[in-house]
């Protein structure tokens, strides 16, 4: 199997290396009178136009996300996104990947997703992240108590979905003592499907293996990608199931064009934020507390193999060669895909679709190219 | 004057192991609370008091490699700990001193219970929020952001090079765990405790409050305030220095203490 997902950041791509050059980091410190809302509307359509679109030529589904003080994603609430989206579609499944729960109220995350699913037509699929460090700085909330609150709230949220109310929850974090929400999934067996994604922590494999919720590598390279999957697949072995491809889903940049030239030409955009994405000092990135000790110790014991591209700065035509972006015309994409699924076997295929400041235009024919040849190429690997 | 022979020792407690140094023989105890930064060894300020004191300085509960006690999230469960431990150390009649979180612990275990204390010494301590100005990020920033903000003159600090030295792999560790537990205590409210003015009208025995007149982290506001909150409390203000006035004006801060402790 392999099912293949649209995925915009929904960034604000009319900011510029030179506008962030002067700030301590690309997130907290960049302000938001760089912001425009009327630009923003055009965009917010735009994206949504381009949901539209991948619906239209069968993509199997269309995944979002949300990030706060963030200039390359306007998405402060995935659960908004994914209304927009359950409204503007058909057919695609909704991967919300996903709510930052560390940082939310999960029981209102429960009615609201199990809203969303009763909307779609139980198209939902819910994604539970941790969420860079950035979000939970964002929040107010101390980075060590990040993890904590992340597992109590996917337990709640789990208890919400399978648990008749009225119950009683006695968490360290968000006691209730009557917790009753009107609104349940339609999906009940056992509930929504859960995804968790990550993209160097091996600690977020073994938890997301652990409850057979299939991992989402968020385009890591290809060997750091293979060594998590074997971490997966070894995990659920002690576990006892056997893992699959539906275990398994890879984000890459893939751009399509209807010429080679086009395709590099537009490609190149998605070094927009390489230099400022992760800039900043480390108590943004990866604050005291945010991993625990166990794991700044293995963190600080082993070579750095990266996250993502974190670690080594690669130029375009190296991410190319590493497959970590995928730009060209269908017939190029295909035989790249070919190696990807060879290499990895991810039966979901999420194709981070545009950056910055690519025109709409140009955005909407890459959706076209991709569902209309691409995908159909893909299906039968 | 002789330096003084310190030991390194460890006491078990509450699921955890203190560590602490001790030195000096005399017969009054003081014991010195580390600030957010970890335990940074005994210091040639330690030295003088062991002159004339027992001086401990524990390393706080999940500071410097320790392990942290489950039930440990606030300040509050801090100065409980530090009660527990001051009884476990069998010490009377002692002499209560902390530097910026170290001084918010001592002065939340003195309202709690001064009956065991002789006197209560404040350094630039954190705690109170100020009404006017702001308690400075230390969190949110780089090292050399935190550096700039800890001294008002690196030329008055002695050894100034070796805060400034890249850290070997262990000091990284122990480092960013200080970092990490005093993250858990002090991130929200951030670095006080909207209480504390009110639990500080408790405290009946002598208490000097020191503060930097130029404290970049901790406004020298907050020094007038816990006066106000604490009777009979004298407040010291040192000209031309920074957080930590024991480094920075090693000599005054001195003269201070000894002034105190010899009229109290």
């Amino acid at each position: 199997m392999t099912e293949v997902f649209w995925f915009s950041e929904q960034p604000y791509g009319h900011v510029t290396d030179d506008d962030i050059d002067g700030y301590e980091s690309g997130r907290m410190h960049f302000p938001n009178t760089m912001f425009d809302p009327i630009k923003a509307h055009q965009l917010y359509s735009n994206y949504h136009d381009q949901y539209v679109m991948a619906d239209q030529v069968g993509f199997d589904g269309i995944m979002t996300n949300e990030h706060h003080s963030s200039y390359w994603c306007m998405k402060p609430s995935v659960n908004i996104d994914a209304a927009c989206i359950a409204k503007v579609t058909k057919n695609v499944k909704i991967a919300m990947l996903g709510n930052v729960i560390a940082i939310q109220d999960p029981v209102k995350m429960a009615e609201e997703i199990a809203m969303l699913d009763c909307i779609s037509g139980g198209r939902i699929i819910s994604g539970f992240v941790r969420g860079t460090a950035v979000e939970t700085l964002h929040s107010g909330i101390s980075p060590t108590e990040n993890r904590a609150r992340f597992e109590e709230a996917h337990d709640l949220i789990i208890k919400c979905w399978t648990t008749p109310g009225p119950f009683r929850w006695e968490g360290r974090y968000w006691p209730h003592r009557m917790v009753n929400p009107w609104v349940v999934p339609i999906q009940r067996d056992p509930h929504p499907q859960v995804w968790f994604p990550g993209t160097g922590s091996p600690e977020s494999v073994i938890w997301a293996a652990e409850r057979q919720y299939p991992y989402m590598n968020l385009g890591s390279l290809l060997d750091l990608t293979k060594q998590l999957k074997d971490i997966y697949f070894e995990t659920a072995n002690k576990v006892g199931y056997q893992p699959g491809p539906e275990h398994f889903g890879y984000l890459m940049k893939v751009f399509c064009a209807d010429t080679e030239e086009r395709a590099q030409e537009i490609g190149r955009k998605y070094l927009w934020t390489e230099k400022h994405r992760n800039r900043g000092p480390a108590e943004f990135n990866d604050p005291p507390g945010y991993q625990s000790r166990e794991a700044l110790k293995i963190k600080m014991s082993r070579p750095v193999i990266g996250t993502g591209t974190m670690g080594k700065s690669m130029t375009y035509e190296e991410l190319q060669n590493a497959y970590n972006i995928v730009v060209g015309t269908p017939e190029t994409v295909i035989e790249k895909l070919r190696h990807i699924k060879r290499e990895l076997d991810p039966g979901y295929v999420l194709i981070y679709g545009n950056e910055g400041n690519m025109a709409h235009e140009d955005v909407m024919r890459s959706i076209e190219l991709i569902g209309t040849k691409v995908i159909p190429a893909v299906k039968n690997f | 004057m002789a330096a003084t022979t310190v030991s390194t020792k460890e006491i078990k407690l509450l699921d955890t192991t203190v560590e602490y140094y001790v030195g000096g023989t005399g017969s009054t105890s003081l014991v010195f609370l580390h600030g957010a930064g970890g335990n940074s060894g005994w210091q040639s300020y330690h030295d003088q008091l062991a002159q004339l004191y027992t001086v401990y300085v524990p390393s706080q509960a999940g500071f410097n490699g320790t392990e942290r006690p489950d039930w440990v999230y606030t300040i509050t469960d801090m100065a409980h700990f530090n009660l527990q431990l001051i009884s476990a150390l069998n010490l009377q009649n002692y002499i209560l001193m902390g530097s910026s979180m170290g001084g918010w612990i001592a002065s939340e275990m003195a309202s709690m219970d001064d009956s065991k204390i002789k006197s209560l010494i404040l350094i630039d301590a954190a705690g109170i929020r100020p009404e006017t100005g702001e308690i400075a990020e230390i969190f949110m920033c780089s090292a050399q952001t935190r550096l700039k903000q800890r001294f008002y003159d690196p030329e008055q600090v002695e050894n100034y090079q070796n805060y400034k030295r890249d850290l070997t792999p262990e000091e990284i560790f122990t480092e960013h765990s200080n970092r990490e537990m005093a993250s858990r205590l002090c991130w929200k409210p951030y670095l006080h405790n909207w209480s504390l003015p009110f639990y500080l009208k408790k405290i009946s025995i002598p208490t000097l409050i020191i503060w930097g007149d130029n404290d970049a982290i901790i406004p020298v506001e907050c020094g007038t305030l816990f006066q106000k909150s604490i009777a009979g409390s004298k407040l010291e203000i040192i000209k031309n220095c920074g957080h930590s006035p024991a480094i920075e004006k090693p000599v005054e801060f001195m003269t201070a203490v000894n002034n105190f402790l010899a009229n109290s």
